[in-house]
């Protein structure tokens, strides 16, 4: 395995470097199972509240000003047609657009002060997924994953909390996250992508099924068969990555067979009634399979959601397309995890990489804006029933202390037990903290 | 033969090798031996002359005996039969008391040896110095990191350069801004610099070090003296020495290392306590904060990084494997002398020689990308020829699909990517690549031609490099990198924190390419033109810089010529320090499956090759052969070393880079899907393409695939070899168990298996063709055996035929090369 020069003793010692010598030949005689059951009994610090996340990325960004942070004493120009409605907790008022969420605010904090300065897409993305500003300009990332570099945030859970159960730890849905990889990590810490829709009726995890073609008995001897010829031919000294791929292999024979794993990919199991309370929207039924791949043990899942780059027409897009989904599907989730106890475990995530213009653009549409932005937090250890932080009269800044990218990331962390001040060193031996600067938003805890 | 030759490796016996050791430190450095008997002491140094009130230097004791050198440091008794100057640590770090000259005292047990201790400056000190004193203490500490203060936009307000590269700036920085709260010269003591260094007051970075330290002490003084920015020329330090050089060590034996800066006027100052130490394989070998290093579990070399003020040297360690007896195979070239000569040195075993099979299925993978077919396994294993292992790599590398591999892996270093360079860019390039490979054209060539392209980008021509790396920095870091194995890209904006390099160097090298124009074409695509350029500003001082060669003079350049033939001269001529040694070491990570050095693109010297004699010969055995690349893969591929089987044997199996057995390597996504394709007996389909073509002939990097991006193929975004996934993941086992194009393949009914359904060959006949189709080799008895129920069990011939197809396919044997 490639190295660099590392930092001296007191920076390095701990349970991951485990991985990190995989090609040594250490492993050897010790099984990934077990390496992973070392790491889970390792990697339970003091601060975990949250053993699971689930990370809305409303892609394009959503318009705080028309549903989190509404300014009805602003110009016409800004404010917008909607009016605020008050919600479940006395004084605390959201959009009309968000009716069910109003039920839910005893269990959110709604954060209105986040607040960076990067305004493009790709790059904004980069930033707040990964918490480090892109070497590329916008429009230039290619390809996907489009992090080079440094890691996401599901790559980082992954590699310090490693997987709880049969599904792997850091799951992306419906597809990938643009800046959703592994970076320097390398590809043992890049996510699972279920690159298929669960609102699809012919939804499927691409390989995760036994072809139709093969039955059950026919896939069992095949196996049977498979374990004979490995251990008969060369395979049975396979050494290094090839080691690696065969403890992988029968991480995948569990997830295909594991009938817990099975479960809860498979959302025709789940009550036709739940699914109906999430929507049949494509970021209803990823909620509703989040929540399942939470009870199977997954530790990050990325929910992508697009579209809500409303250059054009802000109001009806919102209106229409963008929100009641996103409204019926967040009230579902909060309280399907709540009503199963799940919720002071699973840290819930919404947010864009940047907010919307105050002001309303000749288009009828907004721009982007990442100087303020409201981010919807609940359970694994976030505070219930406030909203922290404010904004301007225009909702153009936060009047009180902004929150920026590092310090999002860095409470998140903080809840999953991670150590953002752990450091990794890149192929060319540069030192990446988790998290660079940024503080804990105190604010934010319960 | 020198000292130096035996410690790299060319004497194997170790018993020599320890007594070497104690030669060189005597050579380096005077120290007394007081011999009872056979046993004796050795210390280092004989005279410690501690000049300052922070001074200090390393003791290190060592006891030498038939058996070997021990380091005893920390187990020996320091005592003053005079009068005591000094205060000796357990350790042997000597600090200064009082100044006067006095004997020290080491005794362990019977032996006893004296040296000489000197103190002075303690009640008129020299002034502490900026450059020499306080940025390495910064450094040390941890403030100027890139995590800490070195941050572009510092930490908290308080901004350092990252490892002290602006000392102008980082001396405003502590005096001058910040209100003046952060130095205080009336009552030092007081100034948030140390009040925060030592988390009087809270400190986010929390405590670097305690009141009443060495460091503290340094600071505390260089305050209250008013805070002095010295020049930069009273950087007096040459170069660092480090002693010993080498060292062996068993697993759990520890030795200390001293180091010393060499200074201008030929003196030495100890420096032990202001260094930083860094192991390259903690593994093999780890180092403390001190400078001890302790001897892990891992067999093989590991490098020892001293840095000190921008300074850097390595101590080299050896762990070899106790108690081996060695049996030395036979040798078909100086590869094996070399590769044989250290692993007796590390005492590791040799395993197996690889059987015919396993070599053909090798070299044909290696060679061409390809697997054998049965037809060609039958062939070479009825080959009675003697050269025939030679014979069948001459005869692959005349193949088509020789040319289409290596041009598809130098079409991922050179970034064809069509969406920069389109389409038809990435045609003309591939084009380009695959004539010069079909050629065998001279490396140095090749190298020559990329660097001068010109013309239109959509011609059969490497124009398109210069598309794809738009500016000057960019084809500054990718050449120094892709060609070099230099990583300059740390200096554009910092002092390289491993090297030399520093921006003047970064911004010398870009400037060569600062005559690079480019124009669109009015049919689409872009035209390179390479002219004169002009010098680059160095970014903070704004200075010109004359271009000039990695760590050379600048270059003559004229107005009238292509400034890029300067780096293309410079780069390819025989006494160039990299270019040879950086593509033998590409070459030998292609064929071995890992670099002598990795990252196989960082030729550091601090980042030193598993065998150092090795790459050595191999780079000058290429420049011998004129850079014939073909010729160069057949001294690889005939060497004994190279057709070893991938088995292990008792004691080798930890080893993963000294060549003692062959390595178990991933095949790179296309070439693993052209195995399936082949071995099912059908074409892969790729959208918008005849089929039939193979995956290693795909020209299109974007061109959708499942299985392609399941297996890491490369985005081609950077000239880093790295970019190849190369690690296995869920994601891949799920695919080669569930992918339904595979499944499509095997059932396909003009593919392999309904061939041999039809067909009236025996169960054990087609077994026979299944094993050669999958893993190029006949099936042992025993595999035949386990194999032949399958066909009642299934419900079908052709189930069955399908069943064990698969099963081929799944087994790790048929996924990598070994």
């Amino acid at each position: 395995m490639a190295k660099t020069f590392k930092r001296t003793r007191a920076n390095k010692s701990g349970r991951r470097d485990l991985l990190r010598i995989g090609g040594t030949g250490l492993l050897q005689g010790l099984s990934l199972p077990a390496l992973l059951q070392l790491q889970a009994e390792a990697a339970l610090p003091s601060t975990a509240k949250a053993k699971s996340c689930i990370f809305f990325m409303l892609e394009g960004g959503p318009s705080h000003i028309d549903m989190w942070d509404l300014k009805p004493d602003a110009p016409k120009e800004i404010r917008g047609p909607y009016s605020p409605i008050s919600t479940v907790v006395p004084g605390t008022q959201i959009s009309e657009l968000l009716p069910m969420s109003a039920g839910i605010t005893d269990r959110l904090t709604i954060l209105r002060s986040h607040s960076h300065k990067d305004n493009a897409h790709q790059t904004g993305r980069h930033w707040v997924l990964t918490g480090y500003p892109p070497s590329f300009a916008d429009g230039q990332a290619k390809g996907i994953p489009f992090n080079e570099l440094y890691p996401s945030i599901g790559s980082i859970v992954s590699r310090e909390l490693g997987p709880r159960g049969a599904v792997p730890p850091y799951i992306e849905i419906p597809n990938a996250l643009g800046p959703g990889g592994p970076g320097f990590y390398g590809a043992r810490f890049a996510p699972f992508t279920i690159s298929n829709d669960p609102v699809q009726a012919d939804f499927r995890v691409p390989d995760l099924e036994i072809p139709n073609a093969v039955s059950r008995d026919r896939f069992e001897r095949r196996q049977r068969l498979l374990k004979q010829a490995e251990r008969l031919g060369k395979s049975s000294e396979a050494a290094g990555g090839a080691a690696t791929l065969g403890e992988y292999y029968s991480r995948a024979v569990d997830l295909v067979t594991a009938p817990e794993a099975r479960r809860a990919f498979d959302l025709q199991a789940e009550n036709p009634d739940v699914r109906e309370r999430y929507g049949f929207s494509s970021i209803g039924q990823c909620a509703l399979m989040a929540r399942r791949l939470v009870e199977a043990g997954c530790r990050f899942i990325g929910i992508d959601n697009g579209s809500w780059d409303t250059h054009f027409d802000n109001f009806s897009s919102h209106e229409k397309t963008l929100v009641p989904p996103t409204d019926r599907a967040l009230t579902a989730l909060i309280t399907d995890l709540d009503d199963r106890g799940m919720l002071d475990e699973t840290l819930v995530v919404m947010m864009g990489e940047m907010g919307r213009t105050p002001r309303i653009n000749k288009d009828a549409g907004r721009d982007h804006w990442s100087q303020c932005q409201t981010v919807i937090l609940a359970g694994g250890g976030i505070r219930r029933g406030v909203v922290v932080g404010a904004s301007d009269e225009t909702a153009s800044y936060p009047v009180t202390q902004p929150y920026g990218i590092q310090d999002l990331l860095r409470t998140i962390f903080h809840l999953l037990g991670v150590d953002a001040d752990r450091v990794y060193q890149t192929p060319t031996g540069r030192p990446v903290p988790i998290v660079n600067g940024g503080h804990r938003i105190d604010e934010v805890l319960a | 033969m020198s000292a130096r030759d035996v410690l790299t490796g060319l004497i194997p016996n170790l018993a020599v090798v320890f007594r070497l050791q104690a030669v060189i430190f005597c050579a380096a450095v005077p120290s007394v031996t007081t011999a009872t008997d056979a046993t004796s002491l050795i210390v280092i140094p004989q005279n410690v002359l501690l000049q300052g009130p922070e001074a200090s230097d390393q003791i290190v004791v060592l006891r030498s005996t038939e058996a070997g050198t021990v380091d005893i440091t920390g187990q020996v008794q320091f005592e003053w039969p005079q009068q005591s100057i000094a205060e000796v640590l357990p350790g042997g770090r000597i600090l200064p008391r009082t100044e006067g000259t006095a004997e020290l005292r080491i005794r362990d047990q019977q032996l006893v040896a004296d040296i000489s201790v000197t103190v002075s400056g303690l009640l008129d000190p020299e002034p502490v110095s900026f450059h020499a004193d306080v940025l390495p203490v910064l450094t040390r500490a941890g403030c100027n990191s890139g995590g800490c203060h070195g941050r572009a936009e510092g930490q908290n307000g308080f901004r350092l350069s990252v490892f002290g590269s602006d000392p102008g700036a980082d001396h405003a920085a502590l005096v001058s801004e910040g209100r003046g709260r952060r130095v205080f010269a009336a009552v030092p003591e007081n100034s948030l610099l140390l009040r925060k260094a030592t988390a009087e007051i809270p400190h986010g970075g929390g405590q670097k070090f305690s009141a009443g330290s060495r460091w503290y002490r340094m600071l505390r003084r260089w305050i209250s003296e008013g805070m002095q920015l010295d020049s930069a020329e009273e950087d007096d330090v040459v170069r660092l020495r480090v002693q010993p050089e080498q060292m062996v060590l068993t697993a759990g034996m520890h030795r200390q290392l001293r180091v010393l800066a060499e200074l201008r006027d030929g003196s030495f100052r100890p420096i032990t306590a202001e260094c930083d130490f860094e192991s390259n394989q903690d593994d093999v070998a780890d180092v403390d904060s001190q400078g001890q290093v302790t001897g892990v579990d891992v067999p093989g070399e590991a490098a020892i990084l001293v840095r000190y003020a921008g300074h850097v040297t390595i101590s080299r360690v050896i762990r070899p494997q106790p108690e081996s007896t060695f049996q030395r195979p036979a040798e078909n070239n100086f590869v094996d002398r070399l590769v044989w000569d250290r692993l007796q040195l590390l005492g590791i075993p040799v395993g197996q020689p690889a059987d015919d099979a396993t070599y053909l299925r090798r070299v044909f993978l290696d060679v061409t990308g390809t697997l054998p077919t049965p037809a060609e396994v039958r062939e070479f294993l009825a080959d009675t020829r003697s050269d025939r292992r030679e014979q069948i790599v001459r005869d692959l590398m005349q193949r088509p699909e020789y040319a289409s591999f290596w041009a598809q892996r130098w079409a991922d270093l050179l970034r064809v990517d069509k969406d920069i360079i389109a389409p038809e860019g990435a045609v003309g390039m591939t084009r380009w690549i695959r004539s010069r490979i079909e050629t065998n054209q001279p490396y140095d060539q090749f190298v020559r031609e990329i660097l001068t392209a010109g013309g239109s980008t959509f011609a059969a021509s490497p124009a398109g490099f210069f598309q794809v790396h738009a500016t000057p920095e960019d084809l500054a870091r990718s050449t120094s990198q892709l060609f070099l194995g230099v990583r300059i890209e740390c200096a554009q904006c910092h002092h390289h924190p491993f090297e030399r390099w520093g921006q003047e160097d970064y911004f010398a090298w870009a400037g060569f390419f600062t005559g690079v124009k480019s124009s669109a074409q009015p049919g689409g695509g872009s035209k390179i033109r390479g002219l004169a350029g002009k010098p680059m500003a160095h970014p903070r001082t704004g200075v010109e810089i004359a271009p000039a060669p990695l760590g050379s003079a600048p270059a003559s350049l004229s107005a009238e010529m292509d400034w890029r033939e300067g780096v293309s001269d410079w780069m390819t001529s025989r006494d160039n320090p990299w270019f040879a040694r950086m593509i033998a070491n590409r070459m030998w990570s292609w064929y071995f499956g890992r670099g002598l050095v990795e990252p196989i693109d960082d030729l550091r010297s601090t980042n030193p090759a598993s065998n150092e004699p090795l790459l050595d010969a191999l780079a000058e055995h290429l420049v011998e052969l004129n850079f014939d690349l073909q010729q160069f893969a057949l001294l690889l591929t005939q060497s004994a070393v190279y057709q070893l089987d991938a088995s292990t044997v008792a004691g080798n199996s930890t080893d993963d880079r000294n060549g003692s057995h062959a390595l178990w390597r991933p095949l790179q996504a296309e070439v693993l899907l052209d195995a399936v394709s082949q071995a099912t007996g059908t074409a892969a389909e790729f959208n918008g393409w005849p089929l039939g073509y193979r995956a290693i002939e795909i020209w299109d990097n974007k061109l959708p695939s499942r299985f392609l991006s399941v297996f890491g193929r490369p985005q081609r975004q950077t000239v880093c070899s790295c970019e190849r996934g190369m690690e296995p993941s869920i994601a891949q086992a799920l695919h080669l168990m569930n992918s339904e194009t595979t499944l499509q393949q095997i059932t396909s009914r003009h593919g392999r298996c309904a061939k041999l359904a039809e067909s009236d060959q025996s169960p054990s006949e087609i077994i026979d063709e299944l094993y050669l189709c999958t893993l190029s080799r006949f099936p042992s008895d025993a595999e035949r055996q386990a194999m032949l129920p399958t066909f009642s069990e299934a419900a079908s011939r052709s189930e069955a035929i399908q069943d064990l197809l698969w099963v081929l396919l799944n087994t790790r044997e048929f996924v990598f090369n070994h």
